[in-house]
């Protein structure tokens, strides 16, 4: 007996196949419907020899060893099933764990990733996430429609759409868009050696969690995830213009005797009616159910090859974990229109979020490893591209890896050092825990401090970070002195630290605890003041004031100033850099703008010369001089043997003449070989226009 | 306006990063580092004597440019000058990978008196002669031997003394003057009296105070700073090196930044040489030099805001006599 309900299943199957109910095939093998039940609820199977007489019945082939049969079924079963409206008159307008979320797409990329990193299986490599975007047209559109039976949905989604709430108005432009552009977009979301989705149809579990359920966080190792209110996977639906997500997984625990290819799609839709049926809106896309207890019902099945390659869900990898298929993907907030835009968007979210989780030490690997591609109808559109923290946020980047390796200094005294310093956490005791005189425990945190980047967009900050090196908070320390030099530091608290041990344990559960549902600060929540003894927030405060501290003690250098006298003189005898307080502007005497210039056969140098005069009601006579430029001291003269004008002046003798009102000036100068000091070809010449000196003006 | 060489030169940027600076053997704190500033700051209190200051540098160069370019044999120097001592300092880098340099120039602290520049020369073979300059950074290192923090900008020197009893026994002479301008020093310097007018030190230095005090204030500091900038121009305007043809240079360091800020005040239809050439006319052959007199008063008084704050304290006087009829 190798798996139970896989007889039961193929039995069922089978039944609806040869459209024979289960009575009546109790009566053909002289039996009770009771046992065919039990066989079909997989409560137990029927002898060698009874099977045979069943096969020949229900004319079908028996169940092989590796079940192709019984899978192919599954596939020829499949059927939307939707949830009928609640027998109370209970409406639901949408998903209200959704609008928790913007649909955003670096929200997705955010809330996605950090599930699947929490899903870490082999926790000595990195769990790998591959971001497809997949632009479906013409024929390639109706193959995929027709294998999802978008055929059968229509009337739901239009039914949907014709409601007057928020979420049937954008739904109704979404189908508008796909009967007038005939494009869809697919964003498929791959996770490699991340746990699956393991566990039963509708008991407890992953699947359930993801597949069934709202707002239940399942997660393996909750101690250090990320989440804790499970409302990350609604993004996976808010990011679908119609709600609509596929899903195929590689389970890491045999489930019915099978690990690859559990198939089904969840569609999110507000109440609606379809011929004068109501329905609650959420719909399944799976086999059909053959328990008689849940008639009707979409169940996963264990889809063949073919039929993910059609549903576009077929993995590369043989590797356990999850691929999310978002029909219809968009970016709600609108920066990323186009495909690339969607590309280079993601790819920017991924490396914002977690750049911290890929970066990896000489001994340590990588939490996670991030790749992005864009295909156009199975051709490459942007041919993948990995995610590297290096790239993104080279400083932090390198405070990271440089804690990894060991490779830390008390004191910077280098541009590609990185200062460690430790910041303590008081944790405050759970409540009826604390022994009244301590405070709590100690917990060490790590500081990182490390000069910014030249394109650093989070100077002067602390990224602070806890569990699986999420960040929740970018800290801005106070009282920095005005004028130190930029810096880039992170806070590793909790299991960031890298440490284990009970101490560790609950600074995280503590610093979860102060999280909202947005995980973005460490602050009052109901949690920490319901869990936590009197006190924590106090704890919090003062953490953040000696992080301010620590930084302070990094980059800051003791006051060494002087007395430098009232600023209110000081204010005004301040010796300005002229380059960087003047652009270079015409002023009030004509200048050279421009000068190009060689040195022809003889030696001469030609030179061309641009003048820039300002507005003057008076000509300027100008007398170009060139001089060969030196390092130091005065700059010998060399003479003219021709001077001619381009444009804009005229030749006087020695001088340049430009008329009133003229504001541009060119003319070419050649020197005079025997005047040169050195070969023109071994020295650097200019230009100069003084006003004509001694002469009549 | 960039002199022009009969070769191609770089058009892309050239880069210098200072990593890190150690005084004497010893790593001093990365804070003294500004790259933003461009700027190191070497002074230390309790470190005065020290000999040689060896800065770690990085450059980086238009790779691609070099490699597609006629020219070969190709090596960047570091290059550190101060012109006031006119010393000169140069070392080779060596070729990292991806367009980058690395080395370290030794700074000796016996030729270098105030603020060294520390730029990068890209030099190459080009038409077959060697060592030509092909590039270099647009902005130079400052590598300042006087201030503890990284700072670009300067300001002039403020000194409170006592001019009586002081420690500084030629500002005797001056004990009656409220302050006075020196700038025969490295950078100016002013020097308040704390002991000729009682109480103006202390109202320069409050920062509080009633609507006559601080209109007092600001009045006093103007006066300060006319004075300041009048004999900062003076003092900028003389001695100056020439061209062949007589043009006067620029002289660097506080003097240059004084006169590229009062010049287009003083002689306004004319570039800073040209300008400075006819002032250093007119000072020598007597003609028009009193009229430059009344430029170089113009001139400082836009710096030291007298005609700002002299309208600010008319008008107080003026509402207070409104308010108070008698």
């Amino acid at each position: 007996m190798t798996a139970p309900n896989r007889y039961g299943r193929w039995l069922g199957a089978n039944l609806q196949q040869a459209g024979m109910s289960q009575a009546q095939l109790a009566i053909a093998l002289g039996l009770t419907r009771a046992a065919v039940s039990a066989w079909i609820a997989g409560r137990a199977e029927p002898r060698e020899e009874l099977k045979e007489r069943i096969v020949n019945i229900l004319e079908a082939e028996l169940p092989q060893a590796d079940d192709r049969s019984a899978i192919a079924l599954a596939d020829r079963n499949l059927q939307w099933h939707h949830r009928p409206a609640h027998t109370d008159g209970g409406r639901e307008y949408g998903n209200a764990a959704a609008f928790a979320f913007n649909a955003d797409l670096s929200v997705l990329a955010r809330e996605a990733t950090q599930n699947s990193i929490d899903e870490r299986l082999d926790h000595n490599a990195p769990v790998g996430v591959h971001y497809t975007l997949h632009e479906l047209t013409n024929e390639h559109l109706e193959s995929f429609l027709s294998a999802i039976q978008w055929g059968d949905l229509s009337p739901h989604l239009e039914s949907a759409a014709r409601a007057e709430q928020k979420v049937s108005r954008s739904l109704r432009a979404a189908l508008n868009e796909l009967a007038e552009r005939q494009s869809l977009v697919l964003l498929r979301i791959d996770d490699f050696n991340a746990s699956g989705l393991n566990g039963p149809e509708y008991e407890n579990g992953n699947f359930a969690a993801v597949v069934r359920r709202q707002l239940d966080s399942h997660k393996q190792s909750v101690s250090r995830a990320g989440g804790s209110y499970g409302l990350g996977k609604a993004t996976l639906w808010a990011t679908s213009k119609y709600g609509l997500v596929l899903i195929n997984s590689t389970l890491s625990e045999p489930h019915d005797g099978h690990t690859e290819r559990r198939v089904i799609g969840r569609l999110d839709l507000p109440w609606h009616e379809v011929e004068e049926t109501a329905y609650a809106g959420p719909a399944w896309f799976g086999t059909l159910e053959t328990d008689p207890e849940r008639e009707g019902v979409s169940r996963s099945w264990w889809a063949t090859e073919q039929m993910v390659r059609d549903l576009h869900l077929d993995r590369s990898k043989a590797a356990p974990g999850t691929s999310f298929l978002i029909v219809g993907a968009h970016d709600a907030s609108g920066d990323a229109e186009t495909l690339q835009e969607m590309h280079d968007k993601l790819v920017r979210s991924l490396a914002d979020a977690f750049w911290a989780a890929m970066v990896g030490g000489k001994a340590a690997a990588p939490l996670l490893d991030a790749h992005v591609t864009t295909l156009r109808n199975h051709e490459i559109v942007v041919s993948e591209q990995r995610v590297d923290p290096h790239q993104h946020h080279p400083a932090l980047s390198r405070a990271l890896r440089a804690y990894l390796d060991d490779d830390t200094v008390e004191t910077l005294t280098a541009a590609d050092q990185v200062a460690h310093a430790t910041v303590p956490l008081v944790v405050t005791p759970r409540k009826g825990k604390g022994s009244g005189r301590s405070k709590g425990a100690l917990h060490d945190c790590v500081l990182l401090v490390t000069p910014a980047a030249d394109n650093a967009t989070t100077a002067n900050r602390v990224i602070c970070m806890r569990g699986n090196r999420m960040t929740i908070a970018e800290h801005r320390p106070r009282e920095i002195p005005l004028g130190t030099p930029p810096f880039q530091a992170v806070l590793l608290a909790g299991y960031a630290t890298g440490r284990e041990g009970t101490e560790v344990a609950e600074a995280e559960a503590f610093l979860r605890a102060s999280e909202p549902p947005e995980h973005d600060k460490w602050d009052r929540t109901e949690e920490l003041t319901s869990s936590y003894e009197k006190g924590a927030l106090t704890r919090l405060k003062e953490f953040r004031s000696s992080i301010d501290k620590t930084v302070r003690g990094v980059v800051g250098q003791r006051d060494l100033e002087r007395n430098r006298g009232p600023k209110v003189l000081r204010e005004l005898l301040k010796l300005d850099n002229p380059r960087v307080s003047r652009p270079p502007i015409v002023q009030g005497a004509p200048s050279v703008h421009h000068l190009q210039g060689r040195v022809d056969d003889t030696g001469a140098w030609s030179v061309t010369v641009t003048v820039k005069a300002p507005e003057s009601e008076d000509p300027w006579l100008l007398t170009p001089i060139a001089k060969f430029d030196v390092r130091s001291g005065g700059r010998p003269t060399v003479r003219w043997t021709d001077l001619t004008a381009v444009e804009g002046c005229r030749v006087d003798g020695e001088n340049i003449r430009i008329e009133a009102g003229v504001r541009q000036a060119i003319f070419v100068g050649i020197t005079d070989p025997a005047t040169h000091p050195v070969k023109g070809r071994f020295a650097r010449i200019l230009v100069e226009v003084p006003k004509a000196r001694g002469g009549a003006e | 306006m960039k002199p022009v060489v009969s070769y191609p030169t770089l058009i892309g940027e050239v880069d210098l990063d200072v990593l890190s600076v150690a005084i004497d053997g010893q790593d001093l704190h990365y804070s003294r580092v500004s790259k933003p500033e461009r700027t190191v700051a070497l002074h230390e209190v309790d470190r005065a004597h020290w000999e040689s200051a060896r800065l770690t540098l990085n450059a980086t160069v238009p790779v691609r440019e070099l490699d597609e370019g006629a020219w070969t044999n190709v090596s960047c120097l570091a290059v550190v000058t101060e012109k006031v001592t006119n010393a000169r300092t140069t070392a080779v880098l060596t070729r990292g990978s991806h367009g980058t340099w690395l080395g370290s120039v030794d700074l000796c602290h016996a030729r270098h008196v105030r603020r060294a520049s520390l730029s990068l020369t890209v030099v190459a073979e080009i038409d077959g002669v060697g060592g030509r300059v092909i590039g270099g950074t647009e902005q130079a290192w400052f590598i300042d031997l006087t201030a503890s923090k990284p700072v670009r900008q300067r300001d002039v020197d403020i000194v409170e003394e006592d001019f009586r009893d002081g420690p500084l026994a030629w500002l005797e002479a001056f004990k009656e003057s409220a302050w006075i301008v020196d700038t025969s020093a490295e950078i100016p310097r002013v020097y308040l009296n704390t002991t000729a007018v009682e109480g103006l030190v202390e109202l320069l230095n409050a920062s509080a105070g009633s609507g006559e005090e601080k209109l007092l204030r600001e009045m006093a500091a103007s006066q300060i700073a006319q004075d300041a900038w009048t004999a900062m121009f003076h003092s900028a305007v003389s001695n100056l090196d020439k061209d062949e043809d007589g043009t006067p240079l620029l002289p660097g360091g506080w003097r240059d930044s004084v006169l590229r800020t009062m010049l287009p005040d003083v002689i306004p239809d004319r570039q800073l040489t040209d300008a400075l050439y006819e002032i250093e006319r007119q000072r020598s052959d007597g003609v028009g030099w009193s009229e430059i007199q009344t430029r170089i008063q113009y001139a400082a008084g836009r710096r030291s805001r007298l005609a700002r704050t002299l309208t600010a304290a008319v008008r107080s006087v003026h509402q207070s006599e409104v308010r108070s009829p008698q």
